[in-house]
C-alpha cells in the first residue's frame, strides 16, 4: 500500500511539474473587453482566443472583461482578438463579421457596440429600420413589400425558420398600416387583399415547414401582386411565373431581379420560370 | 588653337543634341526608374531567408507612368546571377519585352540593361523577373499608367478617384528550386501541410470511400486547387495592413495585380460590394460583384466604397486553396472583418473529378459547353454556395447535371464575376479586311509527373509558330487537363469572344478551367518573337508554352547568336529532377534514385543486405515515357546481384526458370504500365533468358501521414511496407521483405 501512495504521489509531482512546464513563456498579461452574453460566449471567446501554451484567455460574463496571457514573441493582442471576432464578437478593435454574429445563438447576440456600422446601402435584408425612416415620403406600403421579398429569399434558399421569422415581421408590418392615411388608388386594393394577406403570413409564421410555406406564399404572391401594382416603386419589380409550382397547377411570385430565383422549389429548380411582366 | 577646334566639333553635334532634347521634352516627358537588384534575407514566413530585393524593398517600387511619356528603366544587376525584367501587358518593342534568351540576352551579374520604351496605353499592370523562379522571391512590383486628363475614355466618377496599387503574392519558407523538384518527384508533403492529403482513413470517417477508391481506380492521385504549399500571404508585401487615410463615404480605386507565382486570389470586402471596373489594364463597364477570383498574373480595378464612420473595413484576399489570406484594412478606426471562405470539400471534388475522367485519361464534359469561367466545377466544393459536407449527397449519383448546377451565380445569392460579365465600353473589333489565321491548342499535362504541355508538346520540342504581320489571329484553346491555366500573350492584347459582341473585353491573360473551351483574337502588329505561356511559373519552367514570331521579320540586335539563345531557353524544360531515398532498416539498407525529365527516367533501386546471406542488389533502368498520361514507359536496364546461396540451392521462378549463381550480373529491356488503383505492371527480360513480371503500388495513403507499399513478382519475391511521414525529408518504417525479412528503420527522402 505505502509504495502504491508513494508512486501516486510522485505521478501527481511529475504531472504537476509537467503543467507547470505548459505555462506560457514570455508571459504578458492585458485585460480588454470583449462584447458577449452568457456562458456560451464564454466557451466559444476562450476557445477561440486560446492556443495551447501560446495564448490563454479568461472572460467574465459579467463585465464583459477578459484577461489575455499570451507568449509576446509568439501572439498579440491583436491576433487574439481578430481570432474572437472571426467566432463572432465584437472587441474595440475589430467587428466580427455580420453573418458570423447573426449566426450566433439567441442568447449569445449582444448589442453591438458601434451602431453606426450599420450599412446603408443594402436595403433589401434586415435594415427595413433604415429604409422607412430614409423614404419617409414613400409608400407606406413599402415594408410590406420589403419583408415579402425577404420571406421570399428565404423560401428560395428553403429555410423554414427564417420565413417563420419573416412573416411575423410581415404580420406586424401588415398591423403597423394606417389605413386612413393611403392614397385612393391603394386605399381600394388594402382593403380588398388585407384579410387574405393576414391569413397567409400568419399561415406561413405558425409553421416551420418549407413545403406548407409555399402553398400559402403562393396566395400571398397574388395579394402583394395585386398591391404592388397600385404602389410607386423606386426600382422595378419583376412578376414572376413558373409552370411546374404547386403541383403543376403554376404558381407566381415577385423579385427585386430579373433573374429567375424560384422560391417553390429551393436548389432543386432555382431557374425555373420566367418574368412575365415588369412592374415600375 | 588645336584645341579651339577641337572644341568647335565637339560644340555643334552638343547644340544639336540639345535641341533635340529640349524638343522632345516639349513633346514627350522622359521618366527615369533606376532599379538595383540585390540579395536580401526577409522574415515573411517562419525564419529568415534568402529573397532578391529592388531598392531594397519587395514588393519592387511600384513605377508610375502617364500614358505618352518614355520611360527609361535602368535595371543594375548587382546579383551573383541573371536576371531580367518583364513588363507585363505592355506595347513595346520587342527587344525590351524582357524574356531572357528569347527577346534579348541575360542582364549578366554586376551589369547594367536598359529599357526604354515609349508609353502608348494606360492601365494597371506590373512588372517581374522573367528568369528562373526569381519572380517567385520577391522580383514583383506594380506598373501603373495613368490615363492624360483630355482622354476622351477619360470617365468621371472613376478615373479621378484616389488609387491604392496593390500587388498580391505568396511566400514560400522552402528554396523555390526545391518547390520545382518536388512538385516534379510527386512530392505529397505539400498536401500533408495543408491537410489535404485526402488519404484512405479520411475517406471512411467521412463516408467516402467508393468515390477514393473510384478515384484512384481512374489513375488519379488526391486532387487539389493548388499545387504548393505557402507559409505566408502578401498584400503589399505584408500580411495584414491599414489605409487609414480614408474616411467614411470615400471611394477607393483599388489597382490590384496578382503577383503570385502560382497562387489563384478570391477577393472579398466587409463593406458591401466590390464594382469591377478594369481587367488587364483595359477598361469595363462598371460591374458589381459580391466577390471575384484573381488568376495568376492577372489585374483588376476595383472600387469600394467606406460605408461609416470610425470603422476600417477588411478586404480579404484568400488563397483558392483557402488555407490561408491577407487582409488590408481600408478606413481608420475598428477593424470590420468579412467572413472568411470555408473549408473546401474535398470529397465532392473528388467525386466531381471522377464523374469528368474517362478511363483513358480524357476529361468527358459530359455535353455541357464551359467557357469564360461562367460555370465553375469546383463550386461543388464551395460551402458557401452548395452547403455544408454532407456524408451523401442526393445529386451527383446517377441524376445528370446540367450547366446550372456549376453556374454559381444560379446557386447562390452571392454574385461570383465571371469574364462574361466583362464588357468593354468602347468598341474593341479587329480591322475587317485583315486575313483570319485560325490556330488551335489544347492545354495538356498529368499532375502525377507534374508535366504541363500544349498539345502534348512542350516549348523545346516544337518550332515557334509563324504569323504574318497584319493578319488577325484566332486562337481556340480546350483545356483537357485537369488544372486551371492563366495562358498569357505577351506584346499584344486579345478579345475574348465572350458574348459582348463588338464590346467583347480586351485581355492579356486569360483564366481556361478544366473542360473550357475560350476563343481568342487579335490584330498582329507588331513583329518580334513573343512568348505565350501558362503563368503558373512552376507550368511555364516546365514547359508550358508556345512562342508566336511574324515572317520574315528583321534579326533582334540584342540576340547576337540565335542558336545559343535557344538552346539556353530550351534547358529550362529539358531539366531532370533528382529524388533518391533510403530506408535504414534492420535487416538492411533499400532505396532508389531517380533523375528524370519531361519524356526520360533514369532510375536505380537497390537493396543492400548487412550479410552475404542476404546479398546485396541493384537495378537500373533508363526509360522514356510515352503518351499524354504518361502510363507506358518502355526501358532498357541492368541488373547486378551478389548473394551467398547454400550448397545446391536452387531459386526456381514461377515460369520454372532457374537461378544457381551467386553472382548474377545481366542486361534487360522491359516495359512499365500503370494499371488502374496505380498499379505499376512491370515485365521484363534479361540476357541470360528469364522474364519477369512485377506488380507494384507505392504510396498509399492509409491515412494522413501513414503510407504502404506492396509488391510482388514472379520470382516469388514480395514485399510490404509502411511508412510514417515525420518530416519532410525523414519517415519511419516497417516493412516484410521476402529475402530479409521483417525489418524496422528510419528512411530519409530528398
Amino acid at each position: 500500500m505505502k509504495l502504491i501512495s508513494k508512486i501516486l504521489v510522485a505521478i501527481t509531482v511529475l504531472l504537476s511539474f509537467t503543467s507547470c512546464e505548459a505555462q506560457i513563456k514570455n508571459a504578458k498579461t492585458e485585460t480588454v473587453k470583449i462584447y458577449g452574453n452568457c456562458d456560451k460566449c464564454k466557451n466559444k471567446i476562450e476557445k477561440a482566443g486560446n492556443i495551447k501554451s501560446i495564448a490563454k484567455v479568461t472572460w467574465d460574463d459579467k463585465t464583459q472583461i477578459a484577461t489575455l496571457i499570451y507568449d509576446a514573441k509568439k501572439n498579440n493582442q491583436d491576433e487574439i482578438l481578430k481570432r474572437i471576432a472571426l467566432v463572432g464578437y465584437d472587441s474595440d478593435k475589430f467587428l466580427a463579421p455580420d453573418k458570423t454574429y447573426s449566426k450566433l445563438d439567441k442568447c449569445c447576440q449582444y448589442d453591438r457596440p458601434k451602431k453606426e456600422i450599420v450599412k446603408t446601402e443594402t436595403p433589401k435584408t434586415e435594415m427595413t429600420g433604415m429604409t422607412m425612416t430614409e423614404n419617409q415620403e414613400a409608400s407606406q406600403l413599402k415594408p410590406i413589400f420589403d419583408n415579402y421579398f425577404t420571406l421570399k429569399d428565404a423560401l428560395v434558399k428553403t429555410d423554414g425558420n427564417t420565413a417563420s421569422a419573416k412573416a411575423k415581421e410581415l404580420i406586424s408590418a401588415i398591423n403597423a398600416v394606417k389605413m386612413e392615411t393611403l392614397k385612393m388608388d391603394e386605399h381600394m386594393a388594402w382593403m380588398k387583399v388585407v384579410a387574405n394577406l393576414k391569413e397567409d403570413a400568419e399561415h406561413i409564421s405558425d409553421t416551420k415547414d418549407a413545403g406548407h410555406q409555399r402553398d400559402h406564399f403562393a396566395t400571398l404572391s397574388k395579394s402583394v401582386y395585386e398591391l404592388i401594382k397600385v404602389s410607386k416603386q423606386d426600382t422595378p419589380t419583376y412578376f414572376q411565373h413558373c409552370p411546374m409550382a404547386n403541383d403543376g397547377k403554376g404558381a407566381d411570385w415577385l423579385s427585386k431581379e430579373n433573374t429567375i430565383k424560384n422560391p417553390y422549389f429551393g436548389s432543386m429548380m432555382l431557374s425555373c420560370g420566367k418574368t412575365v411582366e415588369t412592374i415600375k | 588653337m588645336k584645341n579651339e577646334k577641337i572644341k568647335n566639333i565637339l560644340l555643334l553635334p552638343t547644340a544639336i543634341i540639345v535641341l533635340f532634347l529640349s524638343q522632345s521634352v516639349f513633346a514627350q516627358k522622359i521618366v527615369r526608374y533606376d532599379l538595383y537588384v540585390r540579395d536580401t534575407i526577409v522574415t515573411f514566413g517562419d525564419k529568415p531567408k534568402h529573397a532578391i530585393a529592388v531598392n531594397g524593398q519587395i514588393p519592387m517600387p511600384t513605377l508610375t507612368f502617364t500614358e505618352g511619356d518614355i520611360a527609361e528603366i535602368y535595371v543594375h544587376n548587382e546579383l551573383n546571377e541573371e536576371t531580367s525584367m518583364h513588363w507585363h501587358g505592355l506595347f513595346l518593342p520587342n527587344q525590351y519585352d524582357g524574356v531572357p534568351n528569347l527577346t534579348q540576352m541575360p542582364i549578366k551579374p554586376h551589369t547594367t540593361f536598359l529599357y526604354k520604351f515609349p508609353i502608348i496605353q494606360h492601365g494597371t499592370h506590373w512588372y517581374h523577373s522573367h528568369t528562373g523562379l526569381q519572380e517567385q522571391i520577391g522580383m514583383y512590383g506594380s506598373f501603373i499608367m495613368n490615363k492624360r486628363a483630355d482622354d476622351p475614355t477619360f470617365r468621371k466618377g472613376i478615373d479621378d478617384l484616389p488609387t491604392v496599387p496593390i500587388i498580391l503574392s505568396e511566400w514560400t519558407d522552402m528554396k523555390p528550386e526545391n518547390v520545382h523538384r518536388m512538385l516534379h518527384n510527386a512530392s505529397d508533403w505539400f498536401a500533408i501541410q495543408k491537410g489535404t492529403t485526402q488519404s484512405y482513413a479520411e475517406a471512411i470517417k467521412s463516408g467516402n470511400l467508393k468515390t477514393k477508391v473510384t478515384n484512384e481506380w481512374k489513375r488519379m492521385n488526391a486532387m487539389d486547387v493548388s499545387d504548393v504549399y505557402y507559409n505566408k500571404f502578401l498584400i503589399n508585401g505584408q500580411n495584414e495592413s491599414q489605409l487609414s487615410q480614408f474616411k467614411s463615404g470615400d471611394k477607393v480605386r483599388l489597382r490590384i495585380s496578382n503577383a503570385g507565382a502560382s497562387t489563384y486570389f478570391w477577393l472579398t470586402y466587409a463593406g458591401g460590394k466590390i464594382t469591377v471596373v478594369a481587367n488587364d489594364g483595359n477598361d469595363v463597364e462598371p460591374v458589381e460583384v459580391d466577390r471575384l477570383i484573381v488568376a495568376v498574373s492577372e489585374t483588376y480595378d476595383v472600387i469600394v466604397t467606406i460605408p461609416a464612420n470610425k470603422t476600417a473595413y477588411e478586404f480579404l484576399a484568400t488563397s483558392e486553396d483557402r488555407t490561408k489570406s491577407a487582409s488590408v484594412y481600408i478606413g481608420e478606426g475598428v477593424k470590420q472583418l468579412t467572413e472568411p471562405l470555408p473549408k473546401l470539400k474535398y470529397f465532392d471534388g473528388m467525386k466531381m473529378m471522377n464523374g469528368m475522367m474517362k478511363m483513358n485519361g480524357d476529361l468527358d464534359d459530359m455535353g455541357m459547353s464551359m467557357s469564360y469561367n461562367q460555370m465553375d466545377m469546383n463550386v461543388v466544393m464551395y460551402p458557401e454556395i452548395t452547403g455544408e459536407a454532407k456524408p451523401k449527397t442526393d445529386k451527383m449519383d446517377g441524376m445528370k447535371m446540367t450547366e446550372d448546377d456549376y453556374n454559381s451565380n444560379k446557386l447562390s445569392d452571392i454574385v461570383t464575376l465571371n469574364y462574361a460579365m466583362l464588357k468593354s465600353p468602347t468598341k474593341t473589333t479587329l480591322p475587317k479586311d485583315a486575313p483570319i489565321r485560325e490556330l488551335k491548342f489544347e492545354l495538356t499535362g498529368n499532375m502525377n509527373r507534374y508535366v504541363w504541355s500544349l498539345d502534348n508538346k512542350v516549348v523545346s520540342e516544337t518550332d515557334k509558330i509563324l504569323i504574318k504581320k497584319g493578319e488577325n489571329v484566332r486562337i481556340t484553346i480546350y483545356n483537357g487537363s485537369m488544372m486551371r491555366h492563366p495562358m498569357h500573350l505577351h506584346g499584344h492584347d486579345f478579345r475574348i469572344i465572350n458574348g459582348q459582341g463588338d464590346y467583347a473585353p480586351l485581355k492579356n491573360i486569360i483564366d481556361i478551367m478544366p473542360m473550357e473551351t475560350d476563343v481568342l483574337e487579335f490584330n498582329a502588329n507588331v513583329e518580334g518573337d513573343w512568348f505565350f505561356h501558362c503563368h503558373i511559373l512552376y507550368h511555364m519552367m516546365s514547359g508550358m508554352g508556345r512562342v508566336f514570331t511574324y515572317e520574315n521579320q528583321a534579326p533582334n540586335p540584342l540576340i547576337p547568336n540565335p542558336r545559343l539563345a535557344q538552346r539556353k531557353l530550351f534547358a529550362d524544360d529539358r531539366k531532370f529532377h533528382f529524388m533518391g531515398e533510403n530506408d535504414f532498416a534492420t535487416n538492411g539498407n533499400d532505396g532508389e534514385a531517380m533523375y528524370q525529365s519531361t519524356r526520360w527516367s533514369i532510375g536505380t533501386e537497390w537493396r543492400l543486405g548487412y550479410n552475404d546471406h542476404h546479398g546485396y542488389e541493384t537495378e537500373t533502368h533508363i526509360g522514356r515515357y510515352i503518351g499524354k498520361m504518361q502510363w507506358i514507359m518502355p526501358f532498357i536496364g541492368f541488373d547486378w546481384r551478389y548473394r551467398k546461396m547454400e550448397d545446391g540451392e536452387i531459386e526456381k521462378n514461377l515460369f520454372g526458370q532457374e537461378s544457381t549463381k551467386d553472382i548474377r550480373s545481366v542486361f534487360s529491356a522491359g516495359i512499365n504500365y500503370t494499371l488502374p488503383m496505380l498499379i505499376v505492371a512491370q515485365a521484363e527480360v534479361f540476357t541470360d533468358g528469364n522474364l519477369r513480371l512485377q506488380f507494384e503500388r507505392k504510396d498509399i495513403p492509409v491515412s494522413k501521414r501513414l503510407r504502404m507499399s506492396l509488391m510482388w513478382n514472379t520470382d516469388k519475391e514480395y514485399m510490404a511496407g509502411l511508412r510514417y511521414i515525420i518530416k519532410r525529408n525523414i519517415g519511419i518504417t516497417t516493412h516484410y521483405d521476402s529475402d530479409m525479412g521483417i525489418g524496422f528503420g528510419a528512411s530519409f527522402n530528398y
